[in-house]
């Protein structure tokens, strides 16, 4: 399983939706729709980012476990 | 002892008779039968609740986030969505469950842009906010492509479940016209008596039920196949990566489905599902419909993807174990009904064909009760104006009935030509691109003029029929080496042709935009982003308090010097709820489970006598608006 099978999709996917995450995130921010002063958005800006963080470590770590499975097929 | 002895699998059934032998079951009788019954009992209970048309259209804007979240998975979930992903998963692998993994990145703006936007401001339907945003050509033009989208696609769905029972009925006589009168006929009567709140609780447990099958169904294959390591090793390598592979092949690529799904797909889902923005209406507040948006995606989703696609994958390991149960070159639509045949009892099967038939009347309840909002929002009340809320509320119960109907004429259209089918699908592709575009730069670009938008409705189609006729031309530089297809029948740059149609969409809005002039600041206020305080004014009339406060458990008494949807409370719980006079409250039956069912929102006033400690005064008209009933504590909370 090559880079463009394994890696690309995932770097692709967290990278170019992340940029529309954060840029996102930026605008709410920057218009005062999310005020950062108020303790109720200052719970949602982290579990925003946490949202974000961890679907990102659920898809590496799937990706892991095929990577150990395939190393399991190849055998020693 | 195996769990669930209704469900164990006994012999291999053939998967050709499977169906004939659940139908032959009592058993499945009772299953199928008990669940219509029940759904049509829903819709008579909750019929005593629609006073308004703000009760029928959106609940009364009093429900909790949990039942919300669970409403929104089983409307999410078509009915034609565990054949479709179960067969992917059975092709591709766990890389099944993109579409359902890859909603998160548009949450900023639509926790803290659209949703606010939608609720302060009252909006009650998609068309409506571009009148107010821009003009009444935009109105139109959205409404009608959201009126035609919205019934062909109830149409499709009673079509698909028709053809998903046929096997199991049609030996018992039933016909394909027969079933899709009967799928009306209960979904009809269910949501034209009792509209959103129905059709919330309904889903509340068709949802459920989807996903406890889904789930059922995978535990039931892995025990049928000896356990999580017998599964684990039968599958490739490749078979478990969650992504599929950048490019290829041309009809299942990762690059093409990020545009097309997670981008195109997701802003669509988020911003103008009128379904799914009603089901937020009728959540108790925004920061409710936050938490049923945020749960959704981030729990709910996830599960609702192993239960569409799990019989895929446990079909695929045993296709490697037994070959000869379910060969590898199984059809894909096959592997749902097939996987249920071979881990289930025919008695169980019954189980999961009425999780399938729950999937479809969750998603067609949502849809016809979202076509009457638009019809009475956007057609009916424009042209008779004046009437009573009764009036317009008798109205809806009627277009509801002929939602139905007309969606009822529409699935014996696409069952007589086919390609009515496909031209469904090619409108909506074609319609969905520019509406998404409009109200995304309508909502986040406060430069964006009303020229440009109408523009976007004329011209994006245009260059998106354009796009399909010279495919290789416009669409190959954005392709990101897709190959076009080898069957020269195959629809070239299948998923990535949404990357153009965005680009085009938005690129004629942006550019015309630049030269237009866009309309004052004042005219749009608390329609964009920029001016979301405004809406939390305009909502509340007055300005909003943001200080934290508690939850308040109190007895009630009715005081009637009290002005009309008045509440008053104790000065030492007024300070212990950070409320001041004027503020907006919630008063809620103190038995959380009801999920919010009576209710309502009041203003807190110091009008009258003041309440002895532990008592909460309300004004006459709350006992109704609330359904309180008088030996039960409340809940008081302050909103804004």
């Amino acid at each position: 399983m090559d880079f463009e099978r394994v890696w690309l999709p995932w770097i692709y996917l967290y990278g170019a939706g992340g940029v529309l995450f954060a840029a996102g995130l930026v605008l709410v921010l920057r218009t005062g729709a999310c005020d950062p002063r108020r303790p109720r958005d200052r719970r949602w800006i982290r579990i925003l980012v946490g949202g974000y963080l961890g679907y990102a470590l659920l898809h590496l770590a799937l990706i892991l476990a095929a990577l150990a499975s395939a190393a399991g097929e190849a055998g020693p | 002892m195996r769990p669930f002895l209704l469900l164990q699998h006994g012999p291999p059934v053939p998967a050709g008779d499977a169906a004939g032998a659940a139908a032959s079951n009592p058993v499945f009788w009772a299953i199928l039968l008990g669940y219509f019954g029940m759904v049509l009992a829903f819709g008579a209970w909750f019929a005593r609740f629609n006073r308004t048309t703000q009760d029928f259209f959106f609940g009364g804007r009093r429900f909790s986030w949990w039942l919300i979240t669970i409403s929104i998975v089983a409307t999410g979930v078509g009915s034609h969505s565990f054949n479709k992903y179960s067969g992917m998963g059975f092709r591709h692998g766990f890389s099944s469950t993109m579409a359902y993994m890859n909603d998160w990145f548009f949450m900023p703006l639509f926790l803290f842009g659209w949703l606010p936007i939608v609720y302060f401001m009252g909006i009650q339907s998609i068309p409506e906010y571009f009148e107010r945003r821009f003009n009444r050509l935009t109105r139109i033009l959205a409404t009608l492509s959201i009126l035609v989208y919205m019934l062909g696609y109830i149409g499709i769905g009673f079509l698909t479940m028709a053809r998903t029972l046929a096997p199991v009925l049609a030996p018992h006589g039933w016909s394909q016209a027969g079933l899709i009168w009967l799928l009306a006929g209960v979904a009809g009567v269910y949501i034209t008596f009792g509209g959103q709140t129905a059709v919330i609780f309904t889903d509340l447990l068709q949802g459920l039920l989807l996903l406890f099958a889904g789930l059922l169904l995978v535990v039931l294959g892995l025990d049928w196949l000896g356990g999580l390591d017998v599964f684990w090793n039968a599958l490739p390598a490749e078979f478990k990566l969650p992504l599929a592979d950048f490019r290829e092949p041309s009809e299942f690529n990762f690059v093409g489905i990020f545009w097309q799904d997670a981008i195109a797909g997701s802003i669509g889902f988020l911003f103008l599902n009128q379904g799914l923005i009603m089901r937020f209406l009728a959540c108790r507040s925004v920061q409710e419909g936050r938490k049923a948006a945020a749960f959704n995606v981030l729990v709910a989703l996830p599960l609702a993807a192993v239960a569409v696609s799990g019989a895929g994958w446990i079909g695929r390991a045993i296709s490697v174990t037994r070959p000869d149960l379910l060969p590898p070159d199984t059809p894909a639509d096959d592997v749902f009904t097939r996987v249920a045949s071979i881990v289930s009892s025919p008695a169980g099967f019954g189980f999961f064909v009425a999780a399938v038939t729950a999937a479809l009347m969750s998603t067609v309840d949502t849809l016809v009760n979202a076509v009457a909002a638009v019809a009475i929002n956007d057609v009916y009340r424009p042209i008779l104006r004046g009437r009573t809320d009764r009036h317009y509320l008798r109205a809806a119960m009627l277009l509801s009935a002929l939602a139905t109907l007309t969606g009822v004429a529409a699935a014996f259209f696409f069952a007589r030509f086919e390609n009515l089918y496909v031209a469904h699908g090619v409108f909506h592709a074609t319609a969905t691109p520019p509406l998404v575009t409009v109200v995304f730069l309508g909502i986040f670009w406060r430069r964006f003029t009303t020229p440009a938008a109408v523009a976007v409705f004329l011209a994006g189609p245009f260059l998106m029929l354009l796009g399909n006729a010279f495919p290789e031309t416009l669409i190959g530089p954005l392709s990101h080496g897709i190959a076009l297809p080898e069957d020269p029948e195959g629809t070239p740059y299948k998923y990535i042709r949404a990357l153009y149609n965005l680009l085009a969409c938005f690129g004629v809005g942006i550019g015309l935009s630049l030269v237009t002039r866009p309309r004052p600041e004042t005219e749009v206020q608390g329609l964009t982003l920029r001016t979301l305080e405004a809406a939390r004014r305009l909502f509340k009339g007055g300005e909003p308090n943001d200080a934290a406060g508690e939850r308040l458990r109190r007895r009630f008494a009715v005081d009637p010097a009290l002005p009309p949807s008045s509440v008053r409370a104790a000065a030492a719980d007024q300070e212990r709820l950070a409320a001041r006079p004027g503020d907006l409250v919630y008063v809620c039956d103190a038995r959380w489970w009801l999920g919010g069912l009576r209710s309502t929102h009041a203003w807190l006033r110091d009008q009258g006598e003041e309440p002895p400690a532990g008592v909460l005064h309300l004004s006459p008209d709350l006992l109704q608006s609330g359904r309180f009933l008088p030996e039960r504590e409340l809940t008081v909370e302050k909103e804004l």
